[in-house]
């Protein structure tokens, strides 16, 4: 039977709709849902989508896609692939799993909610189709996992992750729910389709799925590229949405694009950096990913920018100047505070592994190397317990990532700090400005509690490592080890980098670990004078717990427990310490210096009285 | 802005005869094909296209424009398809 093309009744039938008579089109399409703002109601009928799909088509493409998928899977099953795998690959998946795949459900009723609330028939028209995607991949993303559930627990966390406050889903949860939940479907249109899936998902889901195939993870490799196939046509809601709404109200789609970018940029540092230049084996990576993200983020997606009238967002030196330095500091933190994780991080540094690092980013070594040799120097020492954590760094109030990872250590124009600000009687920390001032301008959809707020409103008990471990719902068996048991530091020759010397001034670094101190309470007497606390080398600021009658000095040796000999080398020096720029004299007691809750801290050696050990 | 425009096709037996089908659909565009395995990066200037003839002739098949979605993985630029061509551009 002769068929007509598409494209001769096509517009026809997607246009079908009609003019409401029974109800208020206002009841229908309410603003706080339509979200259509300064763009006429009448404008959204040029919505023109340009990739176009009839149904019939869909569900034949799909079919075909599923079962390109699933007979892949099927045959590898039956081999001893995923027995090959590498430890550090496995993190890979594992992560990605854990963080994606209920994210995939999540963004089904973003696009239900774009099908139900968008203001064009064709644009909820395409929206049913990016619902039914999604639906598919929040199903292929648990599918895939579950049958390596009988051979690691950790892979438990695919289905498990988002019904947990686990720190980073607690920081994905902030940013898709910011993204997709909270706005009305206009912006939903330019944050998720146009600025996440065409700008940000590529690098996860296509630029990864080259790691995957070199590692040997095909099944890995095919999934996440079938699924990307879907979005490449979805994501093409973005378009359209963005053309009518810089046409009439240009400052809106500026400010919902670099919103966006932002937190996804900060996201995917967390995400996707630490995999592709730590996990992924030294051997298989096809490119770093500072070089896969200008490949597709600030190359591809600038373009499109441009291409649609708009500018590249404000803070976009600093965007590009974090690709050097974010996802190095988030890897270390991960890898520091392992325990915390789902997936075991593969420490990736290597000698061979270093070389790699500073080739593609030559001040690595300035920035990171001297905690990495504090680190490999305890590993060799068999000091482990001085790896692993016994307080929590400061959570960003946007992006719930550590304080200091949007900066790095020696770095003059972005240096390791806070960037408070006081709202409402109390001071609220952020990982940089971008990130201050974009929760201050749009607080009301896009606040959420850190990790850090909930232990400081009392809700983890006990309030000690192992009580947020479990209070994460991490049981033991599925905490993050380091992938290979250390092999990689052990292999730098005996005695270099040394050992770190002790635990600092304070000679009381405390254990590690499961048996870990108290991270909210003194150990006895005065009030309890929770501090955002920075040690001058080190990496984040922390949480430190100081009590109002402790001396200043006092004060300085319960931060620097937390860090000296851990991730800084001790030295025969004394500790100075800095309230607001202000150095406070080391007698007075922390109430009288005017150290009070929520202050940051810094605490830096005496200048006058250096000398290393 | 690099003003580069393309297709991103994933891993499979087609990617060989799509480039090809581009190459012919495109004459005079220097066509640029960057193979990272999973994914095969085709680009050209401002604008590139490919029709479903030329696509048909090099797989030595039948195709459905609508297939393209299961080859494509991404792309840069603007696209545009019907059943007889997809097209990406930049500025349009």
């Amino acid at each position: 039977m002769a068929r007509l093309p598409r494209e001769e009744w096509y517009d026809i039938a997607r246009d079908v709709d009609w003019d409401l008579s029974y109800v208020d089109y206002d009841e229908v399409f309410p603003e706080w849902m339509s979200g259509t703002g300064k763009v006429p109601r009448e404008a959204w009928a040029e919505w023109d989508e340009p990739y176009k799909v009839t149904y019939p088509e869909y569900v034949a493409t799909q079919r075909e896609k599923e079962t390109g998928a699933y007979s892949v899977k099927a045959v590898l099953r039956k081999s001893r692939v995923f027995d090959q795998l590498d430890e550090g690959w496995k993190s890979v998946a594992k992560q990605h799993f854990g963080a994606v795949a209920l994210v995939e459900d999540l963004a089904a009723y973003a696009e239900l909610r774009m099908a139900r609330f968008g203001l064009a028939p064709a644009w909820r028209n395409m929206a049913v189709f990016g619902a039914l995607d999604e639906t598919r991949h929040a199903q292929i993303s648990l599918y895939f996992p579950h049958e390596l559930l009988g051979r690691d627990p950790q892979y438990d966390w695919a289905h498990k992750a988002y019904h947990t406050s686990q720190w980073t889903v607690a920081a994905a949860r902030a940013t898709f729910d910011g993204m997709m939940m909270n706005p009305n479907v206009v912006d939903v249109a330019v944050q998720l389709p146009f600025t996440f899936e065409t700008g940000f998902t590529n690098v996860q889901f296509v630029a990864l799925a080259a790691d995957a195939l070199e590692s040997g993870d095909i099944n890995f490799a095919n999934m996440i590229s079938s699924i990307q196939t879907d979005e490449a046509r979805h994501s093409q809601q973005g378009g359209p949405t963005l053309k009518i709404l810089v046409e009439h109200d240009p400052r809106r789609a500026q400010w919902v694009i670099d919103k966006t970018f932002w937190v996804s940029a900060r996201l995917f540092s967390v995400l996707t950096g630490p995999a592709m230049d730590y996990y992924t084996p030294l051997a298989m990576r096809k490119q770093s990913f500072k070089e896969f993200m200008l490949e597709w983020v600030a190359g591809q997606f600038a373009d499109q920018l441009q291409d649609y009238g708009l500018k590249k967002p404000w803070y976009w030196d600093e965007f590009l100047a974090g690709l050097d330095t974010w996802h190095h500091g988030l890897h270390l933190g991960v890898w520091y505070w392992r325990p915390t994780v789902w997936w075991n991080p593969q420490g990736g540094v290597s000698p061979a592994e270093r070389d790699w690092l500073r080739e593609k980013y030559p001040d690595w070594e300035d920035r990171f190397g001297p905690i990495w040799d504090v680190i490999i120097g305890n590993i060799n020492a068999g000091q482990a317990g001085l790896t692993l954590p016994a307080t929590l760094p400061w959570l960003c109030s946007l992006c719930q990532l550590p304080v200091g990872t949007a900066g790095s250590p020696g770095n003059q124009r972005y240096p390791v700090r806070s960037y408070p600000l006081s709202y409402d009687g109390r001071t609220y920390h952020f990982c940089s400005r971008p990130c201050r001032q974009i929760w201050w301008e749009d607080r009301d959809t896009l606040h959420s509690p850190t990790v850090v707020d909930r232990v400081l409103a009392g809700e983890v008990q006990p309030p000690t490592v192992e009580g947020l471990l479990t209070w994460m719902g991490l049981t033991p068996e599925v905490r993050g080890t380091d992938a290979y048991g250390y092999r990689w530091a052990r292999a730098y020759p005996p005695g270099d980098p040394g050992p770190a010397g002790d635990a600092g001034p304070a000679g009381d670094a405390g254990p590690a670990g499961d048996a870990g101190p108290a991270v909210t309470e003194p150990s006895n007497g005065g009030r309890p004078v929770p501090v955002n606390a920075l040690f001058a080398g080190d990496f984040v600021t922390q949480l430190v717990t100081l009590q109002d009658t402790d001396t200043v000095d006092q004060a300085a040796s319960r931060i620097a427990a937390q860090v000296v000999g851990r991730r800084v080398r001790s030295r025969e020096a004394g500790l100075v310490v800095r309230l607001g720029g202000r150095v406070l004299p080391g007698e007075l007691t922390v109430a009288a210096a005017g150290i009070g809750p929520l202050d940051s801290v810094d605490v830096s050696w005496d200048a006058g009285r250096v000398g290393e050990r | 802005m690099s003003g580069r425009v393309g297709p991103v096709l994933r891993m499979s037996d087609d990617v060989d005869a799509i480039v090809a089908a581009i190459e012919d659909d495109n004459p005079g565009q220097q066509v640029t094909v960057v193979d990272r395995g999973a994914y095969t990066r085709v680009s050209g200037e401002g604008e590139l296209r490919v029709t479903r003839a030329s696509i048909e002739r090099h797989l030595g098949r039948e195709f459905e424009m609508r297939q393209f979605e299961e080859l494509m993985s991404a792309f840069a630029g603007r696209i545009e398809m019907t059943s007889q061509e997809v097209r990406w551009q930049l500025g349009g």
